[in-house]
């Protein structure tokens, strides 16, 4: 069966995966971006927590992903057989470019910026959402976007623990050594990897001060 | 603090003070008063120690030893936050935010402290106009799309908009062309002059000690070599004043 009869018959089921694998990329990248943004504005400040931080998230990527699925399923609370393993390793992988440059996009900004804003009397507070954060946001956004497409490839392992997404069709394909099938998780996987990092990229030109 | 230093009409004072690092002075010690309504334009080359003694004032730096005493309180006695808004401050680079608007740099601290819209924008479009820039044709642009000199004139508008009594300025003009620069000073003395303002200047340009200082204070190596009236600097034949007005 060539892929396109393949994806016609199973049109609705594909559907449906891709859906569950961009509930998984979606829910990991914006945990990720919870935690990561903070931590990079932490060791933005704190140069001593830089190094640690930055090494833990670096290596954690380093990880084989199939390898980090596996080494979650047996623990409790995180683990297991299914979704939760997935995001959980996805939000992993999704840390170190949000991290990395959350930090690059604050530790860039001018110090004739820091210093006014500093002599101008804003509190920490007020400096970090009101200068930092605003300045950073465009390098913010783009470490986002490559979270969220690597997180799209990523994803498609998942299917290996039971997290369903599109790689349950790579993962069929390849046992059953049938191209058509693995097209049907493959082609869409792509595609949504190219929507979302062209819609990602829509939104950190909207949002890019150095554009307007 | 001192008695004098808690006079009426001393804006800010400086009583023995020393700033170093590693256990090493390398500024002071220093005494020196400014009144209020006065320019003091602190000249020296670089490396003097003209730009710690101006951030000694607004707490971005701290005395090893002695007191810095502004609007009749010790530093180490303010909020750092309220002493850095009582206090207009301006950089050589300006510092405007990029992000946002000339007007919304200008309009940041009175929003920080609680003013209202419409008082921050009539205040805006003020001290835009008193600066010499129209609002309605810069207000709404962004400091990228703006000379160097308006940026500076920006920079100007955005120190005085909470009416600080004491404005700091760290060599505002060191980085625009010369013909630039002149015009901005003349400005600037006019219109420190017209809203009495405690002014203390930073620069290495003798030029611009003459056209805007009420008194120069000459450092050298971090210690005052010279104070006193314009006058009395073209009069004075201490070394190191000379060789400044050589070097103009």
């Amino acid at each position: 069966m060539s892929f396109w009869a393949y994806a016609t018959a199973n049109a609705s089921e594909i559907g449906a995966r891709t859906l569950e694998h961009l509930v998984l990329v979606g829910v990991s990248t914006l945990v990720a971006a919870g935690v990561g943004v903070p931590l990079g504005v932490l060791i933005a400040r704190r140069s001593a927590m830089r190094g640690p931080i930055l090494a833990a998230a670096n290596v954690l990527q380093t990880v084989p992903s199939l390898a980090l699925f596996g080494f979650l399923i047996p623990l409790p609370l995180l683990g297991g057989i299914g979704a939760r393993s997935a995001i959980v390793a996805l939000i992993v992988y999704a840390l170190l470019p949000i991290v990395r440059n959350t930090f690059t996009g604050i530790h860039g900004i001018a110090p004739s910026v820091r210093d006014a804003a500093l002599g101008m009397g804003m509190t920490d507070r007020e400096r970090l959402w009101m200068v930092e954060l605003p300045l950073a946001l465009p390098v913010v956004l783009a470490g986002v976007r490559v979270a969220t497409v690597v997180g799209v490839g990523v994803a498609t392992i998942a299917a290996a623990i039971g997290a369903g997404g599109l790689g349950v069709f790579i993962f069929q394909g390849v046992a059953r050594v049938d191209h058509a099938v693995i097209l049907a998780g493959a082609v869409p996987a792509a595609l949504l990897a190219l929507l979302l990092d062209g819609g990602l990229h829509l939104l950190e030109r909207r949002w890019d001060w150095r554009r307007t | 603090m001192t008695a004098s230093a808690a006079d009426a009409g001393t804006d800010i004072a400086f009583r023995a003070v020393t700033f170093g690092y590693d256990g090493r002075d390398v500024v002071g010690p220093v005494d020196l008063d400014v009144e209020r309504g006065e320019t003091v334009v602190l000249l020296g080359e670089s490396g003097s120690g003209k730009t710690t003694l101006l951030r000694l004032v607004n707490a971005l730096a701290h005395p090893r030893t002695g007191t810095v005493t502004v609007l009749g309180r010790a530093t180490t006695a303010w909020d750092p936050v309220r002493l850095r808004r009582s206090t207009g401050y301006v950089i050589q680079d300006v510092g405007l935010f990029p992000h946002l608007s000339v007007r919304a740099n200008v309009e940041l601290v009175p929003k920080l402290e609680g003013w209202t819209p419409a008082r921050r924008e009539e205040r805006a479009r003020e001290l835009l106009a008193l600066v010499g820039l129209d609002p309605d044709d810069v207000g709404a642009r962004r400091p990228h799309q703006l000379s160097g000199g308006q940026r500076q004139r920006v920079g100007v508008a955005r120190a005085l908009a909470h009416d600080p009594g004491v404005l700091l300025c760290d060599e505002p003009f060191g980085a625009v062309d010369p013909m630039t620069r002149r015009s901005l000073q003349d400005e600037f003395a006019a219109l420190t002059g017209r809203l009495a303002k405690t002014v203390l200047f930073v620069t290495h340009d003798v030029g611009e000690a003459r056209r805007l200082a009420d008194r120069v204070v000459v450092l050298h190596r971090g210690r005052i070599q010279f104070t006193g009236s314009v006058k009395a600097f073209e009069r004075s034949e201490d070394d190191v004043v000379r060789a400044l007005r050589g070097s103009a």
